[in-house]
């Protein structure tokens, strides 16, 4: 489960308190989610809380049943490990490592053993249909190509909740379209996932999109299709 | 296991750097193994040379130290004094002896000269001793030349050596290699390098013991007995010699360790570089879920692998190192006077991992501390 109550976060600026989000509560239900709004409306900073990455000023964040609000900066991190998957916009993988490596890397956290995590990496790659390239290093492969690495490698652990940050940002439309195809694919049954974006076509793909605006949640919009 | 991995991974992703940073590691290591060696090597010399010399309490003036020639200062009433009490003691000869040292630091150019009493012979002072060519004993006017001397100043049995203006002698042996000290000494008959020094006196007192006899008790009984004499134990030198070294291996340290204190800088700088310009990959590894000891881990790991890989290299180069300062000293004195023990291997290991650790520390530490955030808003 995702859930967010009384959200905020404020950022100290010299002496002024920049406030990047305030009160936002929210109970994401299975399925897509898309957070859209302006650049500085808060989108970043809602992601970083609820995958805690880092504390709220006030509020709580329930992610696979643990108080992330309440946790240390190790226990967090152990909670991503087995309950979240992230691709942010760019440079989500670790560039010294084959794709193969990458995917593996999360496998290798949570102590899997070496053949295991390579039967499963390879079976990830071709998933997103990259097990041609599973020796290539990242800046071998192509933008869209990383993207969906970083899927493969975010679903290694089949967490029930996935994170992505513009994460066809950087990509032309097609290609857009086959990462965003391969993160639906996989917001079923329990799973979530939490889209951020600025693109409101993308969007619309979701079941919900959720409205920030200067730190605040204005409006939660239902999808009818799909 | 994987770690190793990434550590490689890293490391050859920038060869150049990690290769100068290694190479550097292994000079200081090497430099300080080369400089450690000499204290080994005399240490081995010193104990074999012990271990092959015969008398065991030589008797000198006392406040003559252990490394330089005796001087003749030891009158012929002292002589006497001992010989009364040898029988006692449990001595079984004495063996009064003179030692002139003239030359220089070039082994070519340099003599030691003993001046043996007559009806003794090299053997007292090193029982193993053989005579290549010619006899052993130099009375009464020859001189037995050892192996390594005859050889660097070309002594073959008749050639004339002059030791003074007036007095003259004639090489009537030469020994047999040894690798010892004996094999750059030149034995001649006490009385022609008395004269040559214009004293009646004695340099020291050699002391042949009866086998059951305490040594150390023999020695403090002597100096006891014999007002002005130091009586000291083949054991004792040892221990004296030793203490001596380990001064020396001190100060050999002190200086290497300048350079140990360079290569750990430069250890301590590129992994801080490389944990700079990883900054963002260290914000990837924490939002998939590494923790922060798996991050620090790595860095550290980097450090040491470095540190131990350069270590390695530089007592690898330190043993050849070694091996060809021997060349050197074996053809000049007949001696291997560097030695690479495994234990000087093993504490050079042991310094190199210690330097890694150190260089290692900061960057880990501050590599596992970045905020996540900020890691990731990092490009
Ligand atoms: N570390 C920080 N320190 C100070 N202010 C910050 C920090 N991070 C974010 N902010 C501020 O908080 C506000 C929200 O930023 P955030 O990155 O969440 O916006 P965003 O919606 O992700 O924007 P974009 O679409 O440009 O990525 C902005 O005004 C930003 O300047
Ligand atoms: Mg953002």
């Amino acid at each position: 489960m995702l859930r967010a109550a009384n959200l905020s976060k404020r950022y100290r600026q010299g002496t002024a308190l920049v406030t990047a989000l305030e009160g936002f509560s929210y109970d994401f239900p299975p399925g897509a989610t898309a957070v859209v709004g302006p650049s500085g409306s808060g989108k970043t900073t809602l992601l970083n809380l609820l995958a805690g990455f880092d504390l709220p000023s006030e509020g709580e964040v329930e992610l696979g049943g643990a108080r992330l609000d309440r946790l240390g900066e190790d226990e967090r991190a152990g909670v991503r490990l087995n309950h979240a998957g992230f691709v942010f916009q760019s440079w989500n993988l670790l560039p010294t490592l084959t794709a193969l490596e990458n995917v593996a890397f999360p496998l290798l956290l949570a102590g899997v053993s070496p053949q295991e995590r390579r039967a499963r990496a390879l079976g990830l790659l071709e998933q997103v249909g990259l097990a041609a390239r599973a020796d290539h290093r990242p800046n071998q492969l192509s933008g869209g190509e990383q993207q969906r690495v970083a899927i493969a490698r975010a679903l290694a652990l089949e967490p029930a909740v996935l994170f992505a940050d513009e994460p066809t940002g950087n990509l032309d439309s097609a290609s857009g379209h086959r990462v965003l195809d391969l993160l639906l694919e996989h917001a079923v049954g329990e799973r979530r996932l939490v889209l951020v974006t600025h693109d409101l076509e993308i969007a619309a793909r979701a079941e919900r999109v959720l409205h920030l605006r200067d730190g605040r949640l204005i409006k939660v919009e239902e999808a009818a299709a799909v | 296991m994987e770690l190793l991995l990434l550590v490689w991974r890293n490391l050859t992703a920038r060869l150049t750097r990690s290769l100068f940073t290694w190479l550097g590691i292994a000079v200081a290591t090497a430099s300080m193994v080369l400089f450690l060696s000499f204290g080994e090597g005399l240490r081995q010399a010193l104990t074999a040379e012990m271990g092959n010399f015969g008398p065991q309490i030589r008797v000198v003036a006392e406040g003559t130290d252990a490394f330089s020639p005796p001087l003749p200062e030891l009158p012929p009433e002292m002589l006497d004094q001992i010989k009364a009490l040898a029988p006692d003691l449990g001595i079984l000869k004495v063996i009064p002896a003179v030692v002139m040292f003239r030359g220089g630091f070039d082994p070519a150019t340099s003599f030691l000269f003993y001046g043996l009493p007559e009806g003794s012979d090299p053997r007292d002072f090193y029982p193993p001793a053989q005579v290549a060519a010619g006899r052993l004993d130099p009375w009464p006017d020859g001189a037995v030349v050892g192996a390594k001397k005859a050889e660097l100043s070309r002594l073959d049995v008749g050639r004339p050596l002059r030791l003074s203006r007036d007095v003259t002698v004639k090489v009537v042996g030469v020994l047999e290699p040894a690798s010892s000290m004996v094999d750059n000494f030149i034995f001649v008959p006490l009385k022609t390098l008395q004269r040559v020094l214009g004293t009646e006196n004695y340099g020291v007192f050699l002391l042949l013991l009866d086998p059951n006899a305490d040594v150390d008790e023999v020695a403090r009984k002597l100096e006891a007995a014999v007002p002005g004499i130091d009586a000291q134990s083949t054991t004792e030198a040892l221990k004296f010699a030793e203490r001596a070294l380990r001064i020396g291996d001190l100060i050999r340290f002190g200086i290497s360790l300048v350079a140990l204190i360079v290569g750990g800088l430069l250890v301590a700088n590129t992994v801080m570089m490389s944990v700079f310009e990883r900054t963002r990959e260290f914000g990837v590894m924490r939002a998939i879920g590494a923790r922060r000891r798996f991050i620090f881990g790595l860095v550290l790991s980097e450090a040491l692998f470095l540190s131990l890989a350069g270590g390695l290299a530089g007592v690898l180069a330190g043993v050849a190192g070694s091996a060809v300062i021997n060349l050197y000293t074996q053809q000049a004195v007949g001696l291997a006077l560097s030695a690479v023990t495994p234990r000087l291997a093993l504490f050079s290991m042991a310094i190199a991992l210690v330097l890694g650790l150190s260089a290692g520390l900061l960057p880990a530490r501050s590599a596992s501390r970045i905020p996540v955030t900020e890691a990731l808003g990092r490009i």
